[in-house]
């Protein structure tokens, strides 16, 4: 049984689906009749150009018929404008004077004629342009493929929505309900837990029929427990395991899983600023005392640096604090630190205010991790977890192009505003979803320096975090949010666009993780996966050498999200049982280790990929980082990919880490 | 109960009408901006050979101040084209040196507010020394955004109430099979064979059990609501 809940779901993805296909259509349409007549216009610019400049030559005496070098002229307008099949110089007799690419294939393609005329107005001939309708079609193509992706995005924030619902105390009732027929479609005759409110006279007739059967079987089993006949106890017994007769099943925990949309809506504030940050930043530094990539960089690496330092220290902040005040203070720290950046006069003050985001960001960050864990246990535990790293995922995948778009039409410290609007929309989900925690006041003592220095002595866990989780983050950070958008804001894309490729890593990181995980315990072979991982997207940043153009940089970014998705949860694997090898207390060392090596990465990314685009370029600083990510590998490699090893573990490894900040 | 199951297709109609709406101002947006960036690339063309003349006169010695020819170049460039303004060369500090709008010498471009296409013009040594400014017609790029979000609309309303009542005939369609499955739950006789199966097997093992007790007889069990334990394929004929 699918349930309201379920099938109204999945009626909205398809309802949404065909809807935005539908949009899709009329998009193409729409793109065919505005796009299609500018780039005949664009053909009648340049043939009014030609022409203009092949008339003057008649005024300084060159007969029109033996001009020279028409073709070459020809020659070289195509090049700038590929869109041109064909730029053809033909006199007024009709014959081709000169000629540039051919259109012989293209019979009712579309053509701009330009007649050239001398001083006294005499028509010689005419420049004629055949415009590629291929090139049309690519172009308006290429637009569809923006406007998919826009779908998508629309898609998964319909879905976070839905969740939102989903998860409100308000449909209790229904759950209840929905909960005992799915019991009932299972075979499952046990008894439901909790108070089912205003759904009481809908499922009483059910609660009564299970109540009596319980009884009934309580009756039964306490006579033969009196006369301890061991057969019909097993019988018994059998039966309960088979139906779970005379048990209570527990509602369904949705505690655990309550912070989502907080968290999403928390994270795609923050997710909203990448595509515009460093052209934002570079902007408002001016031409002070910083390099414009330094200037890029900075806020970026003072965001990350934040993140790490306070990852530690806070958990046991947000342990005193409790779940829900922890996420509320962040939340109104990071809301405040996007209102200030939105209204910074100055760069200093601007990379302040970033300051305060990080510090807001790592409290929300980690009381949400908090609260997950809090309230669940077991097999749970990682399916919350998986709940968790998959807001923030899809968060990362919607952020950017909405951030781009508004960037765009309403500039950088609007977009900023619409940070600090969602961040506080965040807090009030959190205030009404959240539930209420008990401070412990004794808790808080963490992850100390000395527990950190116990895990790094367990064996082979510094050649994995430093051969491999440093340098993912490292060149993850370096790429996705600096480099990659610095080099489309100097080829000329839009914000907007900008936060569009962006997109590509995240994508693939959530339609791969799930697949490589599997793999790699499917064939025991966590190690390999991460130093393949890492030599994917290694050698993805290292063909920027080749040719620095936006098809190596989508190969860099599409190496980079296979590459991670190869390695991420055979890694988190790796150090997770690292940990439960070393056991106890120092079980927490290890992992606060592997956290603070990783953000780490992030900070050092695009600190030191900003020094050396200054200085050495965007194409060598994208393979210098990747070089550095393939020779860690083999560090770790030749290190014999040594670490405590625990088969099956990768799959739900993968629901423990993130890929984001 | 009912209230709740209305209100919920209700928000799940909204948030489906709103996705579709996101969506289709997106999609704008994006038509948007191709459409812009196509047109910049028409009056891009005349930006780009001003400024290549501007670089090899710069690379024989000329100063920018110096090249007088330009204006005659801007003059006809932007005769070219119907929809260009005015081209300007302004120097790099931004005062414009030639125009083919007389009236536009000596105004600094930063104050003039104007929204234009701007070409870098560079020395040898790659600097920047100054910007050829072209000035379209702001017509062309609102007439475009007009056209473009007249054809979306027609396209996003329809759009955006069919996903709005569809979700909601989809959430009321739901709704009734869950009010039909609660009802048809009140009878054990009506439940899912899986339940009905559990159901038998419980029955039989408590007659069993049960007759075990007394004497080792099986007697004829009675289900919890008083009726005779029937197995599933009995169950099943009465449903």
């Amino acid at each position: 049984m699918i349930g309201l809940r379920g099938g109204i779901t999945i009626a909205i993805v398809l309802i949404l689906c065909s809807a935005l296909a539908f949009i899709g259509w009329g998009a193409e349409r729409a793109a065919q009749r505005t796009i299609a007549p500018e780039i005949l216009a664009k053909a009648n610019t340049v043939a009014r150009s030609a022409a203009d400049l092949l008339g003057r030559a008649g005024t300084v005496g060159v007969p029109f018929d033996r001009l020279v070098g028409v073709s070459d002229y020809f020659q070289n307008l195509r090049a700038a404008n590929p869109e041109f099949a064909q730029i053809s110089l033909v006199s007024a007799a009709g014959a081709e004077l000169a000629r540039a690419g051919d259109a012989a294939g293209f019979a009712d393609a579309p053509q701009a004629r330009i007649p050239v005329a001398d001083p006294s107005g005499r028509r010689l001939g005419d420049v004629v342009i055949v415009v590629d309708p291929t090139a049309v079609t690519a172009q308006v193509g290429a637009v569809l493929v923006d406007v998919a992706f826009i779908g998508i995005v629309s898609l998964l924030v319909a879905l976070e929505l839905v969740a939102l619902v989903v998860g409100s105390r308000g449909i209790g009732a229904l759950m209840a309900v929905e909960r005992r027929l799915k019991a009932l479609g299972r075979g499952v005759l046990a008894r439901q837990e909790g108070n089912p409110g205003a759904a009481g006279t809908l499922v009483g007739p059910i609660d009564r029929q299970v109540n009596a059967l319980a009884e009934r079987h309580a009756e039964i089993r306490a006579a033969a427990e009196a006369r301890g006949d061991a057969a019909a106890l097993a019988r018994l017994g059998d039966l309960e395991t088979r139906t779970g007769l005379g048990r209570v099943q527990a509602a369904e925990s949705e505690a655990a899983i309550a912070v989502r949309p907080a968290l999403f809506l928390f994270m795609l504030a923050e997710e909203l600023t990448r595509p515009f940050l460093p052209r934002f930043a570079q902007t408002i530094a001016g031409s002070g005392a910083f390099s414009p990539d330094f200037a890029a960089s900075l806020p970026i690496v003072a965001f990350m640096a934040v993140v790490a330092l306070c990852q530690v220290p806070f958990a046991g902040i947000s342990e005193r604090l409790g779940r829900r005040p922890g996420f509320v203070i962040g939340a109104l720290l990071a809301a405040t630190g996007y209102g200030l950046s939105a209204v910074s006069p100055s760069y200093g003050l601007f990379v302040g205010a970033r300051v305060a985001t990080a510090v807001g960001y790592a409290l929300v960050f980690v009381s949400s991790q908090g609260h997950v864990v809090d309230f669940s246990a077991g097999a749970a535990r990682s399916a919350a977890l998986a709940v968790f790293v998959r807001a923030i995922m899809v968060a990362s995948l919607c952020g950017p192009p909405i951030g781009g778009v508004i960037a765009d039409r309403l500039g950088a410290p609007s977009a900023f505003m619409a940070s600090a609007g969602l961040a506080l929309v965040a807090l009030v989900v959190a205030l009404l979803t959240l539930p209420k925690t008990v401070r412990r006041a004794g808790a808080g003592a963490g992850v100390g320096l000395a527990d950190l220095k116990g895990a790094a002595r367990a064996p082979g866990l510094m050649a994995l975090l430093f051969g491999c989780a440093f340098p993912a983050k490292f060149l993850f950070a370096a790429l996705c949010f600096l480099l990659v958008p610095l080099e489309l804001q100097r080829l000329g894309y839009s914000s907007a666009a900008i936060g569009r490729f962006q997109m590509i890593y995240p994508i693939i990181m959530v339609l791969a993780v799930p697949f490589f995980a599997a793999m790699a315990d499917r064939f025991d072979a966590r190690g390999s996966f991460v130093v393949a991982g890492a030599v994917v997207s290694g050698f993805g940043a290292m063909a920027m050498v080749l040719n620095p153009s936006i098809a190596f940089i989508v190969v860099a970014l599409v190496a980079l999200g296979y590459g991670q998705a190869m390695s991420i949860a055979s890694q988190s694997a790796l150090v997770a049982d690292t940990a439960a090898a070393l056991g106890g207390g120092r079980a927490a060392g290890v992992l606060g280790l592997f956290r603070l090596v990783e953000r780490s990465g992030n900070a050092a990314g695009p600190a030191s990929a900003g020094f050396l685009m200054a200085t050495i370029g965007f194409a060598a600083a994208t393979t210098l980082i990747g070089t550095v990510v393939v020779a860690g590998a083999a560090l770790f490699a030749l290190s014999g990919l040594r670490t405590a090893h625990h088969p099956r573990r990768a799959s739900s490894a993968a629901a423990s880490e993130g890929s984001s900040a | 109960m009912a209230r709740t199951t209305l209100g919920l297709i209700a928000v799940f109609a909204l948030i489906a009408a709103a996705c579709v709406a996101f969506g289709a101002y997106f999609s704008y947006v994006t038509l948007l901006n191709a459409h812009r960036s196509v047109i910049e690339a028409r009056f891009g063309i005349a930006a780009e050979r001003v400024a290549d003349v501007a670089e090899q006169a710069a690379s024989l010695g000329i100063a920018l101040p110096a090249q007088s020819t330009l204006t005659s170049l801007l003059d006809r460039e932007a005769r070219v084209e119907p929809a260009i303004r005015s081209m300007d060369l302004a120097d790099e500090r931004g005062i414009v040196l030639f125009s083919s709008d007389p009236a536009r010498l000596g105004i600094a471009e930063a104050q003039d507010g104007g929204r234009g296409l701007t070409r870098p013009v560079r020395n040898d040594l790659n600097e920047v020394v100054g910007h050829v400014v072209v000035r379209y017609d702001p017509q062309i790029l609102a007439a475009g955004a007009a056209a473009l979000g007249n054809d979306l609309k027609v396209i996003a309303l329809p759009a955006l109430i069919g996903a709005g009542v569809a979700t909601i005939v989809i959430g009321l369609l739901l709704a009734a099979l869950l009010r039909r499955a609660v009802r048809r739950a009140a009878d054990p006789g009506a439940w899912p064979p899986a339940a009905r199966a559990a159901l038998a097997a419980a029955e039989r093992v408590h007659n069993e059990v049960a007759g075990k007790s007394r004497s080792g007889k099986s007697p004829p069990g009675k289900s919890p609501s008083g009726k005779s334990a029937r197995g599933p394929a009995e169950s099943r004929r009465r449903a």
